[in-house]
């Protein structure tokens, strides 16, 4: 057991510091808006595969480094101590996916446009009647000739209205259980007959979208394996989508309890006994997080897949995060609430949906309780 | 990095764990049966006592990870041995002491077994004197104290007053001490941060020990409520029963964690990086110390409540051992002390 980098990690590590030191770009934010946002993000992305820190942990022949996960999670922990344009999520997941269940044709076809950031995807999976109960989604395709049309809508697809292209979920046969008629097709997201309309959360950032499909015809080429592969592919996406590799949670964690460990010590507020156990408090949850997710994804590089104990880091996080912006709230008063600079608020709003998004705090709890402790499922009529 | 054990630590466990299922309680009944030299020699016989002792070379023959899987392991089924006052703390403090290697090798070996001179509030190791008490399991032959000053002493576990003090964890006593100045000898001082090199395995034990322990009572009740049956249905599938149980469980893995990287560091991290890790570990363990037991107490419904049903000794053993060396906000003011500065 050890908590320490490799020598090999160590050189991996000292290197990309030294890299990130000479690269990070600045003045990327420009005017703020989404476009240029997302510019700036697609841009760094590339610098960063041309010197080879994207695809760490993709195989080499779908054009990746062929790393342990370990390498991802250095790579998150290492641009969150710069200021550099935030990673683009979707790459890692859903290229995984998609070089699970592609032919050799659509691999060649998607994936090195995907790992360059070329093409920016999104997730169609849940829809407006098909959230925490993922499977019964009713968006449907129909076969005509060798296209699919499809019809219905999809809710809280996140980017897509940045996005190129959507990992859709449909149903194409309604005729078994609801699972095993689930397919995946992969659809450009200007096609004719998609409508996005973006959502704006309560914290007034509009940060994801809902999808109408009205007739949209997809190649039946575009299907992501075969009929009925859908449930699985979603499944296997869940299992790596928050998982561990995303440790740049943890240093963003750190870095917003230092903000608020500075907010205390500007105030006055730090010989205060009870807001220096609230800090320390803050710590240990931190450091909780920080060591399960470590576990997690050393089990992984000893070959074990992501499963069920995902769920607990992310209780763990949605424990942490929500509770941090809790004290920093509570520290703040009604200046966070009242006063000119809304960023704290937004802040704290924006840690709501974290109990919601990737599978709600309460499905987490049954995952935990059913298939790690090994709890019987209630009988469901 | 590799934050997982070992096949010899997964070996270890597995040991541990089937010596803990035999020697284990089952009801509080069993308390009243078990034969303390006997399972102190049974102990002894697996070889584990001794596993910090050090070599010529001043090496410990294991990791404070070992140290963190006995114990875990021990508390699991209850086991009321001394290894935590002896071959862990006890064992620890000889050898950071350089007290005598006779001593040290009686220890290491089972054939003595120390409890630890404690404050009368457990919060802090203290000197063998009237005003301390003896924190220890029956099978205890020698007491230990620590002075400020660093001086280490030893007496014999005679001194202890039976029936000076009532101990919650019915597993191990708390007694006052009553100790004539020849009893006591001199083993050992504790020098430069020998003390803190003391102090974070003591906490990553005793983490590991409420770890343990509330284990053992979760999986214990939720063993029992997927047999017992109200409504025609286990209450196990009932979706409150199964969130309390899935909080539970989520809290024990994140006191573990901590408790894992922590008995890592005993040997790996400065002591000053070590301590903080121990009493990050100490802080979150005392945290889930009542509430996880009262919620294994509250899945088993009437019958939990009962002196019967072994979930109050799970309750009573977390308890005392929150409190030694300091429960949550003692350690959440130490690391403030630590992070932000002295305040």
């Amino acid at each position: 057991m050890d908590y320490r980098d490799s020598g090999e990690e160590a050189g991996f590590r000292a290197t990309l510091r030294d890299w990130l030191r000479q690269h990070v770009p600045a003045g990327w934010r420009g005017d703020g808006s989404d476009r240029t946002l997302l510019a700036a993000r697609k841009r760094w992305h590339q610098t960063l595969h041309r010197a080879g820190y994207a695809g760490l942990s993709w195989p080499v022949e779908y054009g990746g480094q062929g790393r342990s996960p370990l390498y991802d999670a250095i790579l998150g922990e290492e641009l969150s101590q710069v200021d550099a344009p935030p990673q683009l999520e979707t790459i890692n997941y859903l290229g995984r996916a998609i070089w699970t269940y592609a032919t050799d044709e659509q691999r060649a076809q998607y994936l090195p446009a995907l790992l360059d950031a070329q093409t920016i995807w999104c997730q169609g999976f849940s829809e407006p009647g098909a959230g925490s109960d993922l499977a019964s989604l009713r968006t449907h395709a129909e076969l005509d000739g060798d296209t699919y049309v499809v019809n219905g809508q999809k809710m809280w697809t996140s980017g897509a209205h940045l996005a190129d292209w959507c990992i859709l979920l449909v149903r194409t046969d309604p005729s078994v259980p609801k699972h095993r008629g689930i397919s995946c097709l992969l659809t450009p997201v200007d096609a004719p007959g998609i409508t996005v309309r973006p959502i704006t959360l309560a914290s007034g950032v509009a940060e994801t979208s809902e999808m109408f499909l009205d007739n949209v015809r997809i190649p039946a080429a575009n299907m992501l394996g075969r009929p009925g592969d859908g449930w699985n592919i979603a499944m296997s996406t869940f299992a790596y989508e928050r998982g561990p590799g995303d440790v740049g949670v943890i240093t963003r964690y750190r870095h917003t309890l230092a903000e608020i460990e500075q907010w205390v010590r500007d105030h006055g507020a730090d010989r205060d006994p009870g807001v220096r156990r609230a800090l320390a408090d803050a710590y240990v949850r931190g450091e909780a997080l920080r060591l399960h997710v470590a576990e997690q994804l050393s089990a992984r590089v000893g070959g074990k897949p992501p499963g069920e104990e995902g769920s607990i880091s992310k209780l763990l996080w949605i424990d942490a995060e929500q509770h941090l912006l809790h004290l920093a709230m509570d520290l703040m008063g009604a200046e966070a609430l009242t006063g000119p600079d809304g960023a704290w608020r937004r802040r704290y709003l924006s840690t709501r949906p974290m109990s919601v998004y990737g599978g709600t705090e309460q499905i987490q709890l049954n995952i935990v309780a059913q298939r790690l402790l090994g709890m019987p499922r209630a009988p469901r009529t | 990095m590799l934050a997982t054990f070992t096949d010899e630590q997964t070996w270890l466990r597995e040991l541990v764990a089937k010596f803990a299922e035999h020697e284990g309680l089952d009801n509080p009944a069993d308390l009243g049966e078990v034969d303390h030299a006997g399972l102190e020699e049974a102990f002894g016989k697996t070889g584990l006592t001794g596993i910090r002792r050090r070599d010529s070379g001043g090496v410990p023959g294991s990791s404070g990870v070992e140290v963190a899987i006995v114990v875990s392991e021990l508390a699991y089924r209850l086991v009321p041995a001394a290894y935590l006052t002896s071959g862990a703390l006890g064992l620890e403090l000889l050898e950071l002491s350089g007290a005598p290697h006779e001593l040290r090798d009686s220890v290491a070996g089972g054939d003595r077994h120390i409890a630890l001179c404690l404050s009368e509030d457990l919060s802090a190791p203290a000197p063998v004197t009237g005003a301390s008490v003896a924190y220890g399991s029956p099978g205890a032959d020698l007491v230990v104290g620590l002075a400020d000053d660093g001086t280490v002493m030893s007496v014999p576990a005679t001194v202890v007053v039976p029936g000076s003090r009532d101990c919650a964890d019915l597993t191990r006593f708390v007694l006052a001490v009553n100790p004539a100045e020849s009893d006591i000898t001199r083993v050992g001082v504790l020098a430069g941060d020998a003390r803190h090199k003391w102090l974070a395995l003591a906490l990553t034990a005793v983490s590991a020990d409420i770890v343990g322990a509330a284990r053992g009572a979760l999986d214990r009740v939720v063993g029992y409520s997927a047999d017992r049956q109200q409504y025609g249905v286990p209450i196990g599938s009932f979706q409150a029963v199964q969130h309390l149980c899935a909080k539970a469980h989520v809290a024990i893995e994140a006191a573990w964690s901590l408790t894992k990287y922590a008995a890592w560091a005993v040997d790996e991290l400065l002591p000053a990086e070590a301590l903080l890790a121990a009493r990050a570990a100490k802080a979150c363990a005392g945290a889930i110390a009542r509430t996880v037991p009262e919620t294994v107490m509250q899945v088993y419904g009437g019958i939990g409540q009962t002196w019967e049903n072994i979930a109050h000794l799970h309750l009573r053993r977390c308890l005392v051992d929150r409190e030694l060396l300091g429960a949550e906000t003692a350690q959440h003011d130490a690391i403030a002390n630590q992070r932000m500065g002295e305040s």
